[in-house]
């Protein structure tokens, strides 16, 4: 039953421009190491780090962040259709548990992340095959990064849909999200507590404290996932 | 002496005609209703008379004026409402009436008549979103009414009204030539409502304009044709069937 | 209707919609980092910038950088929004109004969200500065003028990315496009500031503009005047184009 609630949650964005724009962002991203290495490849070449360190240490800021306004983009777009003609009183008047919708949404918006993440994965594989070709491929480490940046992107999709389950008017959860993301581009790169805040796991790498993130990742995903259905819940009593 | 003239009015979206060659004619100080089933082009044309749409083929007048050289000038005189009552959510009833009252440049007066013209005034402080349906509605008619208008094009004002609200309203508009000196257009998908408020009738079906005139020709009409006329609404819908079978030998 | 009451009307529509709210807290996830890292502020020997100086730029820097280009995008998709949640726009489109003088009021408020934004940021900036004196027992506080100078060239120069934003939420009816283009067009100014072509670019003028005035008050870094020509020009030219492309586009999809 669970797995049909949340099937549904992938008709409702028919026709709503995410997953063209989705694809659109994932590509744009992708080109950011490629433009990069075609403008300055003489920069890069000849670092002794391993290819895939030398272009995420090159563009990972940049594709981060873009990945990151798309999420909030996204997840203010899954609860503007609802919203937007009152779809979210019916959907409240049928026998759906609220969470659900909301644990629905936040799958539809994690394809949407893998989705991006392939595009941006195949991009810097372009890179290190076309510039850092005799050094070869590292599958496995590609497939590593992938699997850790979405870990690490997810608590953002959660929180940014936690906001937008609760604003009616798409300006504010978009505002705040914005604003989320651009505290977490300021916030200094050392300290451990900060690098935390859900927007600013995503502008970590593969590397040092890889473990301690990864696992707060997953306790900010569970708590956040917690927190979004129990909200469902809740906010019948302030409505 | 005609308020509103159309000559061979069309508009088509593609293949589909929703409206084709209608010849409207609604005399001055009077009510005309509109009537026609669902879908029957009623919103199209009323669109097209407020400059909403523009016409693929035909022209129209409004009192001798057209679009869309005299557009502002047609808009000053003409209130209107259509299909969902249009408003701002996040402003009361109270401000979104005064917006419009700005824009029309009438007196601070015409808000209060206006909201007491359709009842609203109880309710004026409250955010339009969080009005009822019926009270939306209300708010859509009180901005069509607003500073009372030579002209008002109503899309079924009494949608989502209750009983006694859709009394209230009819006779509004029925009261509305004598008490304002206006023309109304008022549509409705009931000829029996259309029946306790209009003068002159016009029956649209698939954009197709089927009878127009005064109540009383449209009995004789039907009864020369042969269509029941103890109730108009079967000869409506007779009318309406009639054109339906025309429709499907072509 | 006049333009200055069409202005009031249209301010007078965001009544009730927290953006105020929004552009406040912009203001202070601008500044807190700053107050918070305030220590850093004496470690630019390098770059050969006083403390102050620093203190000032850094955060200016940021604001010009996304933070205000990335709240016009958010101002712009609240003033449609208000527009298209109950069919506002088709109330106004049967009224007696000139829908380009319409769009453009609209423009004009956009316009003055962003001065207050920057105005708010300016104020906090001062509040902050203040505090972080306090903890680093050294004034970081800059007169007024300078600050207030600033601000007014960053709101200037960015009136051209405003009108590029507001023709895309005007033009482009699916919000997800609209928001999706005017952010993602934000990021590439990292990199068309250090191109010589920099001035085809609106979205990096504000960035420009202030990167120019580090420029100007780091010893060590290289900065200056901003040529003119062709800057104004072209930017004259982008902002007409666009002003006129909304103006033609406002309001065509509920005339269907």
């Amino acid at each position: 039953m669970g797995k049909m609630k949340m099937a549904l949650e992938f008709i409702k964005i028919k026709r709503t421009g995410l997953l063209p724009a989705f694809l659109c962002g994932g590509l744009l991203a992708s080109m950011i190491p490629v433009l990069n290495m075609a403008a300055r490849s003489e920069v890069y070449v000849n670092l002794p780090q391993p290819p895939l360190d030398i272009l995420l240490d090159g563009n990972w800021q940049t594709m981060a962040m873009l990945n990151l306004l798309l999420t909030v983009i996204g997840a203010c777009m899954v609860y503007h259709i609802e919203f937007a003609d009152n779809a979210m009183e019916k959907m409240r008047a049928l026998p759906v548990g609220e969470g659900w919708m909301f644990l629905g949404k936040s799958l539809v918006l994690a394809c949407m992340c893998i989705v991006v993440l392939l595009i941006e994965i195949a991009g810097l594989a372009v890179c290190a095959a076309v510039w850092f070709e005799s050094r070869g491929i590292m599958w496995t480490e590609l497939a590593r990064n992938a699997g850790y940046m979405l870990l690490l992107l997810l608590p953002a999709v959660m929180l940014s849909l936690l906001v937008a389950s609760l604003c009616r008017n798409m300006w504010i959860p978009f505002g705040i999200g914005v604003l989320g993301v651009f505290a977490a581009t300021m916030m200094p790169s050392g300290n451990f507590a900060l690098s935390l805040f859900p927007f600013a796991l995503h502008f970590h790498v593969l590397g040092e404290q890889a473990v301690e993130l990864g696992a707060a990742a997953g306790v900010e995903i569970l708590a956040l996932g917690a927190a979004g259905v129990a909200t469902q819940k809740i906010r019948r009593w302030f409505q | 002496m005609n308020m509103i003239e159309t000559h061979d009015l069309t508009k088509s979206y593609g293949h589909f005609q929703a409206v084709s060659n209608v010849n409207l004619h609604i005399p001055k100080g009077r009510v005309y209703g509109f009537v026609g089933p669902n879908g029957a082009g009623k919103s199209t044309t009323m669109k097209m008379l407020l400059g909403l749409t523009v016409p693929t083929k035909g022209s129209f007048s409004i009192n001798g004026k057209t679009y869309p050289k005299d557009r502002e000038e047609i808009l000053r005189n003409t209130g209107s409402f259509i299909e969902a009552p249009a408003f701002y959510g996040n402003l009361t009833g109270e401000e979104n009436l005064d917006l419009i009252r700005r824009i029309l440049k009438l007196p601070k007066s015409s808000v209060a008549e206006a909201l007491e013209l359709v009842g609203l005034t109880p309710f004026q402080k409250r955010l339009a979103k969080k009005y009822s349906l019926g009270m939306k509605q209300r708010l859509g008619l009180a901005g069509a009414l607003i500073g009372r208008p030579q002209l008002l094009i109503l899309d079924e004002p009494t949608n989502g009204l209750d009983p006694a609200g859709i009394h209230e309203i009819r006779e509004l508009i029925r009261s509305l030539p004598k008490q304002f000196d206006c023309t109304v257009l008022v549509s409705s998908h009931l000829l029996s409502e259309i029946q306790l408020m209009a003068d002159h009738i016009g029956i649209l079906n698939r954009g197709e304009l089927l009878f127009e005139g005064p109540l009383e020709e449209l009995k004789a009409y039907a009864a020369s044709n042969g269509y029941p006329v103890d109730n108009l609404e079967d000869t409506f819908l007779a009318l309406v069937h009639q054109a339906e079978e025309r429709g499907w030998e072509k | 209707m006049n333009g200055l009451s069409l202005i009031r009307m249209e301010w007078q529509k965001l009544r009730r919609s927290k953006i105020l709210g929004i552009l406040v807290a912009a203001a202070i996830v601008l500044w807190v980092p700053s107050v918070l890292n305030a220590h850093l502020n004496f470690q630019m020997q390098a770059e050969g910038i006083s403390p102050e100086n620093n203190f000032f730029i850094q955060g200016f820097m940021g604001l010009a950088w996304f933070l205000f280009p990335a709240s016009i995008v958010v101002s712009t998709v609240l003033l449609t929004q208000i527009e298209r949640g109950n069919q506002g726009i088709l109330k106004m489109l049967t009224l007696p109004l000139d829908i380009r003088k319409l769009c453009l009021a609209k423009f004009i408020v956009l316009l003055s969200l962003a001065g207050i934004q920057v105005l708010i940021s300016a104020g906090v900036y001062f509040i902050s500065g203040a505090i972080a004196s306090q903890t680093q027992d050294y004034d970081l506080l800059l007169g007024p003028v300078p600050v207030l100078r600033m601000a007014g060239v960053i709101w200037l120069t960015a009136v051209p990315m405003a009108a590029f934003f507001w023709m895309l939420a005007v033009c482009v009816k699916t919000p997800v496009f609209s928001m999706g283009i005017g952010l993602a067009s934000i990021v590439p100014s990292v990199l068309m500031i250090n191109t010589k072509v920099w001035f085809l670019y609106p979205m990096c003028y504000p960035f420009y503009a202030v990167t120019m005035e580090y420029g100007r008050l780091a010893e060590n870094m290289s900065g200056g005047q901003i040529a003119l020509v062709p800057w104004i020009p072209v930017a004259v030219l982008f902002n007409g184009t666009c002003l006129i492309i909304a103006c033609l586009c406002f309001g065509k999809a509920e005339r269907r």
